[in-house]
């Protein structure tokens, strides 16, 4: 019945409530659409950065991170990555052994970072066949590929060799002839200029590391929650010995620039939900006004306050909710359309973008959790708006509201 | 006679110590039956719709006690005095007030909604009570679609559906016509004499003051006169 009678308060006045209903459409329809680009955008950035090289979380040795040295790495044993590999939401885990050293043709020499890899398992998070420019990913152990940069500096191509000179793992000497299969662009000039690439077995064997990696990177399922299997793993290991970072703990200078971005974009819609804030008390403030009367009748014919202020809660609850229903349902194709047919960045700013990695699209994000936060954002707006009716209600004389 | 209303020196007092002290009830003792149908009579200003209020628990005294069926209201806390309104006193105001988005049907069964009766049991006290009162025709109006003599009866009706006490009615005819008027006055007369239904009118019409059985009169807040008619 408090349904029904709410519904049919809501309609007493049609203008009204449509003009109530309209605004928090559009404001949920442009919130919706800003914040599906901008998180969008966020996401792909994330993916394209951490999602295609650093991985979302990383396992290495306790102090790893800070002191990236090879003497830091760890074991990996079959036992090890099982334990792993079983944690709910965990996609799949990379080997990696990466180490420093020197690269060396004729005259000239270079620092650069070795990473040994397993390319089957690598090519799930990226795609190093399609990153190849020149040769092919290396199929013996005297093969390596390296960077365009590198490449460039050595001005070296596919099947020229290069000496490799540096330290093993506990001071061991590393080094070796080897010969280039190919040369990759990784999308990253800095990337391009330090990366060499070889086979997790060629590694351990050139850094004396048997049966050692310095990170196992961890790729995730894209539903599943990064500090819930970060917590997840770290539940699983013994904390004083390995440490899990996740990528925000591990790139800190690209979750600062999210988040210094996000704000902004957060400060648009808190501009845009305070005035609807005041659009919807607006509504709320007359309706209670005008119906004093009707309250003061109510309560003495017998309607418990408690009823009513219930009645009155539904009503703005209604109100605000019809306004984010049909908002969710007027921009979520429009974002299902961008997300599948993405906006395309235009000349300069693409190739700025490609150069530092991320392809220069902004694919919309269409998760479940940006209407629903929204709508609970308005659900909470509606609640403290009805606020003031509920007051009011408890205040009433029933004599006092019959004679206003 | 089982005393349903009795109010003991009951004061309404505003502005109380000042020099506009205005006594709107002036010690005020009056017992009402069940079964009577009594007319609060006297010019404006004599305090008629204050003693109604007072007496169904919508305004309080400054002083005095009212006692409905044994049960001092002023004792009642908000959420007990709402309830035993709901439960013990039908009103029916001069201005009708019935909730506009609802029709008759669902005006008259909405109290006994509040009360928490059975959908059936209502349907069928709906139905018996809008006939009662000459509305099964315009049961599915809403009052902006029924005249106000037809509002006021479908307001009877409400007053009736929750089986109260006694029915509190101010100035129930004052904006009908005289026909309205008429209508109105045989069927509380009607629901009197047959289901001993005890109606306290505040009224100074004189066609509702020629049909009352009993008149209490009052001026400047007292009671001047209290006479039964046969």
């Amino acid at each position: 019945m408090l349904l029904k009678l709410a519904w049919r308060n809501i309609w007493r006045n049609k203008k009204r409530s449509l003009i109530t209903i309209l605004s928090v459409l559009i404001a949920v329809f442009l919130a919706l659409l800003m914040r599906s680009m901008q998180l969008g955008m966020y996401k792909h950035m994330i993916d394209n950065v951490v999602g295609s090289y650093t991985g979302y979380i990383q396992i290495h040795g306790k102090g790893y991170w800070d002191e990236r040295s090879i003497d830091n790495a760890i074991s990996n044993d079959k036992d090890f990555t099982a334990k792993i590999k079983n944690t709910k939401g965990v996609s799949a885990i990379l080997p990696r052994l990466e180490n420093f050293g020197l690269l060396s043709v004729g005259e000239l020499t270079k620092a650069v970072s070795i990473n040994g890899i397993v390319v089957e398992e690598e090519q799930k998070i990226q795609d190093l066949q399609g990153k190849l420019i020149a040769g092919s990913l290396f199929k013996n152990s005297g093969d390596m590929v390296i960077g365009k940069g590198i490449a460039s500096y050595f001005k070296v191509g596919v099947n020229d060799t290069i000496v490799f000179m540096g330290q093993g793992y506990h001071g061991m000497l590393a080094s070796g002839k080897f010969k280039v299969a190919g040369i990759v662009d990784l999308k990253n000039p800095t990337l391009n200029k330090l990366t060499v690439l070889m086979s997790l077995q060629a590694a351990q064997d050139l850094f004396s590391a048997t049966g050692m990696v310095t990170s196992l990177v961890i790729d995730k399922n894209d539903n599943a929650r990064l500090h819930k299997v970060q917590k997840e793993i770290q539940k699983k290991l013994d904390t004083s010995t390995y440490e899990v970072l996740n990528w925000e703990q591990m790139m800190p200078e690209l979750q600062q620039t999210i988040l210094a971005d996000n704000v902004g974009g957060m400060l648009m819609i808190a501009i845009l939900y305070m005035i609807l804030i005041f659009g919807i008390f607006g509504t709320v403030l007359m309706m209670t006004q005008e119906r004093q009367y009707e309250f003061g009748v109510l309560v003495a014919i017998g309607m418990k306050k408690k009823q009513l202020q219930l009645l009155v809660f539904i009503e703005t609850i209604i109100l605000s909710l019809t306004g984010v229903g049909l908002g969710v349902i007027l921009a979520y194709p429009i974002m299902l359309w961008k997300h599948y047919y993405p906006f395309q960045f235009p000349g300069d700013q693409a190739k700025m973008m490609e150069n530092y990695g991320f392809s220069a699209i902004d694919p919309f994000y269409i998760q479940a959790d940006l209407p629903l936060a929204h709508a609970l954002l308005i659900f909470s707006i509606a609640l403290v708006v009805s606020l003031y009716p509920i007051y009011i209600i408890k205040k009433i004389k029933p004599i006092a509201a019959m004679r206003s | 006679m089982m005393k349903v209303i009795q109010t003991q020196e009951l004061y309404k007092i505003y502005n109380q110590g000042q020099e506009n002290e205005v006594r709107a009830v002036n010690k005020v003792s009056l017992e009402i039956s069940k079964g009577e149908f009594t007319a609060i009579v006297g010019p404006s200003g004599s305090g008629k719709t204050t003693l109604l209020n007072i007496i169904g628990g919508l305004d309080a005294p400054t002083s005095g006690k009212v006692i409905i069926d044994q049960t001092p209201i002023e004792e009642l806390k908000e959420n007990d005095l709402i309830n035993f309104r709901l439960h013990s006193i039908g009103f029916v105001f001069q201005s009708y007030n019935l909730i506009p988005v609802l029709n008759a049907r669902e005006n008259v069964g909405f109290i006994m909604l509040l009360q928490g009766m059975a959908e059936d049991e209502i349907n069928k006290r709906v139905t018996d009570l809008l006939k009662s009162v000459g509305l099964e025709n315009q049961m599915e109006k809403r009052p902006t679609q029924m005249s106000g003599g037809q509002q006021q009866r479908v307001a009877v009706a409400r007053a009736l559906a929750s089986k109260p006490k006694f029915i509190l009615a101010d100035e129930p005819t004052a904006n009908l016509d005289s026909k309205s008027t008429g209508d109105l006055l045989d069927i509380m007369e009607h629901l009197n004499k047959t289901e001993g239904t005890t109606f306290v009118f505040s009224t100074h019409d004189q066609r509702v003051i020629d049909r009352a059985h009993r008149i209490i009169t009052l001026e400047d807040g007292k009671i001047i006169d209290d006479v039964k008619v046969n």
